[in-house]
């Protein structure tokens, strides 16, 4: 049976959340997207149900969060609250429901990204580990492990420097390669020891995109290898298409199409205003 | 949990979990502060709004630095709680986080400097309010403790007690209807907005009951008239003034 990391939130039921919760973790700039994309297509083509769902995307508070960050304004505090605001809104409105209907649920990013920012920004660990206790403990985290050196590069010749992935609120100066090295050098060495803690499946992310895409499947294949998986398999060769848990399926997945039509409408919108607000410097918002 | 090496406090410098072993240090810090922090806590219909605005024009008289924070009113996260209340979209969880949300900014832009720079904060409803609430609703009351391990300790929490009925009595003739989340409509006690209002008020009012000893409230008997609550919430004040700075606003 599913657990949690201590607490359980009213109404969650950890009894009937049959599906797979697979957490892939990395700075950014480690490949998560281009894998999870990839992972994505190869289990739907397997003939799996699969949901992905990331940082900042939920209805509640995905927008507030990405206004928020547009200002210079946002205390560390509330950071972290508000991204625990809308992980924990996914949590309950999104991964769970997936989770009941049988999907395989994929997460660009999950607690630990959100435990390993707050604490390189001098939040208090005992304290967002708190917070997050009612997190769903996943069948696996991947882990795609990278080091700075080899970061560098790949973000320079991809989106550049962001004004967040470089720690601009943390340290002090201006000096975006410089702060953007520390930042990143902090935040891996959070990782690091958060992996040991939550036993991370560490994959070399500095290897190519097919290298690192064919350890994942092997680590995936294993995980759907368990039981309560195949219980489901099971129920949907059998043509349990009328049972509750197929209409809970299908119900879901319209629910989900809605929410990305809106969460890519709001993300266009995001961008408009950058370019409006003539930046200037052509980089992506994260 | 594994406190002992993590005892990192960052560049927040008050930020400390709601243990009893940290308590002391938090008493400390918060001493460090010049500023004064008062609160006003109770149900709905207690009159505590009431008696920290006349709290207000009072120290304003007295020529101290007062400013009024209220309940969820972050510039920065309003419009998401107004969102997920509008659409009904909160559940006990994220309806906790929200308000937490808010408060910390509230905390870190406003409140905090505040209190360094000297000035006396007045505010109507803390965490106070989130712990019963949040606990009402069916959250975990440790979760929600530590959940706001970041708030200073106030100087003094004035407790407003009054009877459920009386409160009830109070709200009814002063407005129509009953909002969706301040009913309590969403974890469905009742279908019946002013059943559900009662019966989760009446939840609030325990869990504060329960509060008084463990946060050690002031308690002010609400049901005294006006004038005499006003009376005894000065004298209280005042015996915590004499840190304050007077910060006077020129004209």
């Amino acid at each position: 049976m599913r657990r949690t990391y201590g607490k359980i939130l009213p109404g969650m039921n950890l009894g009937d959340l049959l599906g797979k919760l697979i957490v892939v973790e990395g700075t950014d700039g480690a490949g998560r997207t281009t894998q999870i994309d990839l992972l994505k297509t190869w289990l739907e083509q397997r003939g799996h149900a699969v949901l992905d769902t990331g940082m900042t995307r939920s209805a509640l508070a995905g927008e507030g969060i990405r206004r928020a960050k547009e200002g210079n304004n946002l205390g560390r505090v509330t950071q972290s609250l508000f991204y625990a605001t809308d992980f924990i809104d996914r949590l309950e409105n999104e991964i769970a429901p997936a989770l009941r209907a049988g999907f395989i649920v994929l997460t660009d990013r999950y607690i630990y990204s959100l435990m390993a920012r707050a604490i390189v920004r001098g939040m208090y660990a005992a304290w967002i580990r708190s917070i997050y206790s009612v997190a769903l403990v996943p069948d696996a985290v991947i882990y795609l492990r990278i080091s700075v050196d080899q970061l560098i590069p790949r973000v320079i010749f991809s989106r550049g420097f962001d004004y967040w992935e470089s720690g601009m609120d943390v340290f002090p100066g201006q000096d975006m390669y410089e702060n953007f090295r520390s930042y990143q050098t902090a935040l891996l060495a959070e990782f690091e020891r958060l992996s040991t803690e939550y036993h991370f499946e560490t994959v070399d992310a500095s290897a190519d995109v097919k290298t690192v895409f064919a350890e994942l499947q092997t680590k995936v294949l294993r995980i759907l290898e368990s039981d309560s998986r195949r219980d489901y398999v099971t129920a949907r060769r059998d043509g349990l298409a009328d049972s509750p848990l197929m209409e809970t399926a299908e119900n879901w997945i319209a629910a989900a199409r809605e929410v990305r039509a809106k969460d890519l409408d709001a993300l266009l919108r995001t961008a408009a205003a950058q370019v409006a607000s003539s930046n200037g410097n052509g980089h992506r918002v994260a | 949990m594994n406190t002992g090496q993590n005892l990192r406090i960052g560049p927040f410098e008050i930020f400390y979990p709601a243990e009893q072993a940290m308590e002391q240090h938090r008493q400390r810090e918060i001493e460090s502060f010049p500023g004064t922090l008062f609160v006003v806590e109770g149900i709905d219909g207690s009159g505590k709004s009431t008696q920290l605005s006349l709290l207000h024009k009072w120290l304003e008289a007295k020529g101290y630095g007062v400013v009024f924070s209220t309940w969820n009113s972050s510039p920065l996260v309003k419009d998401t709680t107004k969102l997920g209340k509008k659409k009904k979209m909160l559940t006990p969880a994220t309806f906790s986080l929200i308000h937490a949300t808010d408060f910390a900014d509230r905390i870190e832009r406003s409140i905090l400097p505040l209190l360094k720079a000297g000035a006396v904060v007045l505010c109507d409803r803390y965490i106070y309010t989130a712990f019963a609430r949040d606990v009402a609703r069916g959250m975990d009351s440790q979760w929600v403790r530590e959940l706001y391990g970041f708030a200073m300790k106030p100087t003094v929490t004035f407790y407003f007690r009054v009877p459920l009925e009386t409160a009830i009595g109070r709200l009814v003739t002063a407005r129509d209807g009953f909002k969706f989340y301040e009913a309590g409509l969403d974890i469905g006690l009742s279908d019946n907005p002013t059943e559900s209002f009662r019966l989760f008020q009446g939840r609030i009012l325990a869990e504060y009951e329960k509060m008084i000893p463990e946060f050690g409230l002031t308690v002010i008997d609400a049901t005294l008239p006006v004038e005499v609550q006003q009376t005894q919430v000065r004298q209280i004040a005042k015996t915590h003034l004499d840190r304050a700075k007077e910060l006077r606003v020129q004209p």
